[in-house]
């Protein structure tokens, strides 16, 4: 694929680990977009991450917007689900129309005034992933001009419900998190780096062979996704000789972590990124993004005080 | 840029199961739409909706599963892929409801054990239902579950016609999807947006919409075949004018309808004939003629298929291209008799009796909740037709 400036990026996590009151988002959502009334948190945190964005860089009016998830918004289907079958009453009218998940998308457009192509779409455990493969391939073939592209990841409590939800562990932190990057084919003053690939693989030889065609080098960084498993990612880590990039130690779970390499990696590393994962069906996918010299040569504080 | 095929329909809706019998049924009148007992606390509520045929409303959770496979397995055999051909194909899915009417049942079974039951703890993730579709069928390529309500699966097609055009996929697989459940049901009933009557999209008497079951599959690929249709493209843009209604200026539908063209290479008299979205509520009705006039000198004749199956919302996207698709290559433009006649109050007729139609490039058009907005081109040489379907090539790959 032709490389893609990205040219914002925003990384938003907030450890949701007790029935206590969770955090406040609407100062925040405030903060990114300006106030708005009556919505949710799974669209709060879209506003939130992808507002973020759009206060490091110009947002063109057709810029599109890729949104995904690995589970979509739990939280109001979870709400609508309860009031109708536990306590027997009908949807209300904002919230069955909240319950379609691209409503994110259109709170985002409006708050952005952006009026470009808008996409909600779910991926059990690539989902940022496929976010940037339909992104970077529409920006490819002109079919849109720039994109904003996140995922987003809602803790619906009782959180004890949560993680029985998720399959984790009784002591397993969880988080609600927003991660989302700007791209676009032209690069501009607040460039931070290049979307090199973003691909998917039907299995491990396909890989081999995708990765044998690319001139990869042992100075690079290699992240392995959440999906892969600990040996798997060790011997990828021995066989490509890369050096190991861990943006995932310590963080609270939530489906979408590999959301935050690039943003993590554009902040704290210097050179090329490869990040593999996979999923339980052994498909893969591949991302590869690039800080560059001049794009290093940038304050990266600048994104870091964007950046939760 | 490669050209993209539509090799294989799949489909079962209110009408019929199987295409060939989808479209034979049109040929009838329309049919107004059962009411469905809508039970839950201490109310019951009769809602009207138009139920897939051969598919009683029980067993909710096998009946879904069956339904799909049903479809998914009519569009590969008429694709005729190879086993390879499979599993390196894309699966796109589309639809407003998701796996609804599952996690409804469960939900409600284990209510009976606990008040305290949670819902969703079996099943939580809408990206489930791909994986749980494309994997008895040996696909193993990528997956994208389209949510964006109404244009869901027809912005999935979109996303599959360009990944096949760029060289990503040689085939997809694109599925919609629209169930019974109850949710849906009570939120259209208390948006107000249901008539107990037959969808009369764009008539003076126009009363609302009402829900329908609707499961299509369709094939794309980079291979000519013997079929007759090539996905053109088309375009999806946001219109932020209201979460739950398109402008009524017609300005962002046709902006869309602008967009899609420009993307084809296309001016607006290169269209034949168009697929109205039409969901017969005054005010979307209304934005989708004034956004026609914005563009179309002389808007082509137009179908509508909703009053035939009802508004198959995230489905209605690949349930209505198989439907119209199919029609035109029996060689007629569906007509919907008696509705929107000529007294329209917006000025507009739809076709009232089947017209004889050629080759030719058509327009479908798809708006949905979030300002969704979709407009897809698709274009049918003068050659053969859809394969009927019969066993895939086991033996290769």
């Amino acid at each position: 694929m032709s490389p893609l400036f990205i040219n914002a990026s925003s990384d938003f996590v907030a450890v949701n680990d007790g029935d206590a009151a969770a955090l406040d988002l609407k100062p925040l959502v405030a903060e990114a977009v300006g106030p708005v009334r009556r919505i949710a948190r799974f669209i709060q945190l879209a506003l939130i991450g992808a507002g973020r964005c759009g206060k490091q860089v110009e947002l063109p009016k057709d810029a599109a917007v890729y949104l995904g998830s690995g589970r979509a918004d739990l939280e109001i289907t979870v709400e609508v689900m309860q009031a109708l079958w536990r306590d027997g009453q009908a949807p209300k009218p904002l919230s069955f129309i909240n319950t379609v998940s691209n409503a994110a998308c259109f709170y985002v457009a409006q708050g952005l005034k952006l009026t470009g192509r808008s996409s909600f779409v779910c991926n059990r455990y690539f989902a940022f992933e496929s976010m940037l493969q339909l992104a970077a391939l529409d920006l490819e073939c002109g079919f849109v001009g720039a994109a904003l592209v996140g995922t987003v990841d809602v803790v619906v409590p009782p959180i004890a419900g949560h993680r029985v939800r998720l399959g984790l562990a009784a002591d397993r932190p969880v988080a609600d998190a927003s991660h989302w990057l700007f791209l676009d084919t032209q690069p501009s003053a607040t460039t931070l780096g290049r979307l090199l690939a973003a691909e998917h693989c039907v299995d491990e030889a396909a890989l081999r062979a995708w990765l044998a065609r690319q001139s990869l080098e042992r100075s690079w960084h290699l992240a392995t996704g959440q999906f892969m498993s600990a040996e798997e990612a060790s011997e990828w880590q021995r066989e490509l000789g890369m050096q190991p990039f861990d943006y995932r130690a310590g963080r609270a779970y939530y489906d979408s972590q590999s959301g935050a390499a690039i943003g993590e990696y554009l902040r704290r590393e210097q050179g090329t990124l490869l990040h593999l994962n996979r999923d339980p069906g052994g498909r893969y996918s591949v991302m590869v993004v690039e800080k560059e010299g001049m794009a290093a040569q940038k304050d990266a504080m600048g994104v870091e005080k964007a950046a939760t | 840029m490669r050209s993209v095929h539509l090799t294989g329909f799949g489909l079962h809706t209110t009408l019929a199961r199987g295409l060939d019998a989808n479209v034979a049924a049109l040929n009838r009148a329309p049919l107004p739409p059962r009411e469905v007992p809508v039970r839950f606390g201490d109310e019951e509520r009769l809602i009207p909706y138009y139920v897939l045929a051969e598919a009683p409303l029980e067993q909710l959770e096998e009946r879904f599963e069956r339904a799909l496979h049903g479809v998914i397995d009519e569009a590969l055999q008429r694709a005729r892929l190879s086993r390879a051909e499979r599993r390196a194909m894309g699966f796109f899915l589309g639809s407003s409801c998701g796996e609804m009417p599952v996690l409804e049942t469960q939900y409600r079974r284990d209510l009976q054990i606990s008040r305290d039951a949670l819902p969703m703890l079996q099943t939580s993730s809408m990206g489930n239902l791909a994986n749980r579709l494309r994997a008895p069928f040996g696909i193993q390529g990528p997956d994208y579950s389209y949510y964006t309500a109404c244009t869901a699966s027809a912005n999935a097609l979109l996303a599959a016609t360009n990944m096949i055009r760029a060289g990503r996929l040689q085939h997809a697989i694109v599925v919609g999807v629209e169930m019974f459940n109850v949710m849906t049901a009570l939120g259209f009933s208390g948006l107000q947006l249901i008539t107990r009557d037959i969808m009369r999209p764009f008539d003076r008497r126009r009363g609302g919409l009402v829900p329908g079951e609707g499961c299509g599959a369709v094939v794309l690929s980079a291979e000519p075949s013997d079929s007759a249709w090539t996905m053109l493209g088309g375009a999806n843009l946001c219109d932020t004018h209201s979460i739950s209604a398109t402008n009524p200026d017609g300005s962002a539908v046709a902006d869309v309808i602008r967009r899609a063209l420009q993307l084809c290479g296309l001016g607006a008299e290169d269209i034949a004939a168009l697929k109205a979205h039409g969901t017969a509520s005054l005010l979307n009705d209304e934005g989708e003629v004034a956004g026609l006039r914005r563009v179309f000198a002389e808007i082509p004749p137009v179908c509508a298929l909703k009053p035939y199956i009802g508004h198959t919302f995230g489905a209605c996207g690949i349930v209505e291209l198989a439907l119209f698709c199919t029609s035109i290559d029996r060689g007629v433009l569906p007509a919907t008799p008696g509705i929107c006649a000529g007294d329209s109050d917006l000025e507009i007729t739809l076709n009232q009796a089947p017209r004889p139609q050629g080759p030719g490039k058509f327009m479908m058009n798809y708006f949905g909740f979030g300002g969704s907005n979709t407009s897809l081109i698709v274009s049918r040489s003068k050659t053969a037709s859809f394969n009927s379907p019969s066993p895939a090539r086991a033996g290769e790959g």
